[in-house]
């Protein structure tokens, strides 16, 4: 009986002192290792043409958790600010920025850019928005703090897509009409140099290496331009009406740069190495795919099928199809939070 | 039975309009043209062309572009209150920004030529663009002039003017010049007499 006393009486002098313990590593772990504090679900941004809306989608659940008025007409192209705050949308038929309060899920202003507001790209910093206007054959430069207009740079014929270099010092603009990409010096705003790329060229994106990487979307191939030399240094055939790129991985394999193809309703997977350009992979989506975007992680799609009205969302590393999203009408664009 | 699918017929006919509520819209009056010395001329979104000569009132509505040929002077009033007059070749767009909870700004977007503009009292917000530089004003008085290689030159008569290009923004204050070229902030403002910026448009504004 005694045995057990002392014994009953070590092991509760060890559960206390292990409590204590125990508290004092809670106190500690309070003070070093706070779980973080649960950041917002990422969100998916499409702008749907020809229901003048932009779908707000939830990344994690994929469900629609709003459409926003853009409040103008033919909403084409998206850019969100990097603190996710800001999305500027253009408006073709209304050559206007619609500005969309992300928090409050509203169109807080429309701003007057020029005829056939195409695309919008942001500087490096966000204090500029950049907008080729198709029917003017220039760039407006938006003041993302006051909405102002600060001044116009003439581009070449039809101006359609837009990117800005990894160090900010060119931006990158190509037109459709005169098959080219203008290469302008940002500190003087003139244009230093034009590179013949193909058929009416389009879309333009800064790739993870910095290079850049456009479609000729009058044609079937996708071309790349070194920033170094500013030089078309690669281009590759990837089928008819190639709309847009992003970069992602298949598993250990990437970064590849994943081409929505309009004509095959396929997203193209082309290794991203100029030197040796070749398509990897193949995924069946829905009907004319335009806008693509990927995760920050470079596991998941999103792509915009303009002909099906939907969203759907690719796994790379699958190759699978793992969620389709219904939209608006005519969806051509997609951005992503980080 | 009936009158439930005539509802839905609709309603489903209301959304595949889409949304009604534009932030423009080409049949809302912004101002009047209300003087020209020779012609001006109007070109409205559709092309169609409309002509003023002597006093008259002529509407002006969002998006109309307006002309005035050699030896042309014309003066316009936006319903706010705003007086501006145009100097000879010279040609422009009526535009207008929308913000929530704010006025409405209206813009002047000016391609060539010269322009004269006083706001008044109150908060009527104008801004006047040129390709290489905006001129944000309340409560002013001034005079805009765009050369043919795009190079703005601002004078001020009255009150304070935020001449802003891409590289930065400076306040021009009353009596001074500044000057705006494309890749630079504008000049530094400098003294100069405000006579000639303000006398050319005398004539049309009486």
């Amino acid at each position: 009986m005694k045995r057990m006393e002392t014994l009953t009486g070590i092991l509760g002098s060890s559960l206390g002192l292990s409590l204590t313990v125990l508290a004092g590593c809670a106190e500690i772990s309070d003070l070093f290792s706070k779980p973080p504090a649960e950041a917002p679900a990422p969100r998916i941004y499409v702008a749907n043409e020809s229901s003048n809306s932009v779908s707000v989608i939830d990344a994690n659940k994929f469900e629609v958790i709003g459409t926003v008025d853009a409040k103008n007409h033919s909403t084409h192209d998206l850019a969100l600010t990097r603190d996710g705050k800001r999305l500027f949308a253009t408006n073709l038929a209304s050559g206007r920025v619609s500005v969309i309060d992300t928090q409050s899920l509203e169109t807080i202003a429309s701003i007057p850019t020029g005829t056939r507001a195409h695309v919008v790209t942001l500087t490096n910093d966000n204090r500029q928005a950049w907008v080729a206007n198709i029917g003017e054959d220039n760039i407006s430069i938006v003041d993302t703090g006051n909405y102002r207009i600060l001044g116009t740079i003439p581009a070449g014929k039809g101006p359609t897509g837009l990117a800005f270099s990894h160090d900010g010092r060119f931006a990158y603009v190509s037109n459709q009409g005169d098959k080219t990409v203008n290469v302008i010096d940002t500190a003087s705003h003139q244009i230093i140099k034009t590179i013949p790329v193909g058929a009416n060229p389009h879309f333009l994106v800064l790739s993870p290496d910095g290079r850049i990487w456009g479609t000729n979307t009058g044609g079937n191939d996708i071309y790349v331009i070194d920033p170094a030399t500013n030089e078309k240094v690669a281009s590759f055939e990837v089928g008819a009406q190639p709309q847009q790129i992003a970069f992602a991985f298949k598993g250990i394999q990437g970064p590849n740069a994943y081409v929505t193809v309009g004509s095959l309703n396929k997203v193209i997977a082309v290794n991203a190495d100029p030197k040796n350009l070749r398509i990897v992979d193949q995924i069946e989506v829905g009907k004319s795919p335009n806008g693509i975007w990927a995760n920050p992680e470079g596991t998941r799609l999103y792509v915009a099928n303009q002909g099906s009205n939907e969203l759907q969302v690719l796994d790379t590393g699958t190759s699978q199809v793992i969620a389709t999203v219904p939209v608006g009408r005519k969806p051509i664009r997609v951005v992503v939070s980080r | 039975m009936k009158r439930f699918i005539f509802a839905l017929a609709v309603g489903s006919a209301i959304s595949l309009a889409g949304p009604v509520a534009r932030v423009t819209a080409q049949t809302v009056q912004v101002g009047t043209a209300q003087n020209a010395i020779g012609t001006l001329v109007v070109v409205r979104p559709d092309g169609v062309q409309e002509r003023l000569q002597g006093k008259g009132s002529l509407k002006l509505f969002e998006n109309d572009v307006l002309m005035t040929e050699p030896s042309s002077q014309a003066l316009i009033e936006f319903k706010e209150g705003i007086q501006v007059a145009l100097n000879e070749n010279t040609s422009f767009k009526i535009l207008s920004r929308w913000e929530k909870d704010k006025p409405v700004t209206r813009i002047i977007r000016l391609k060539h030529g010269e322009v004269w503009a006083k706001t008044g009292e109150g908060p009527k917000a104008l801004e006047v663009e040129t390709p290489v530089a905006t001129a944000s004003v309340r409560e002013t008085e001034f005079n805009l002039k765009v050369q043919e290689d795009g190079q703005s030159v601002l004078t001020v008569i009255q009150g304070i003017v935020e001449f802003g290009t891409p590289f930065g923004t400076c306040p021009i204050r009353p009596s001074t010049i500044s000057y705006g070229v494309r890749g630079k902030k504008c000049t530094k403002p400098a003294p100069t007499d405000v006579a000639p910026a303000t006398s050319w448009a005398s004539a049309v504004r009486q």
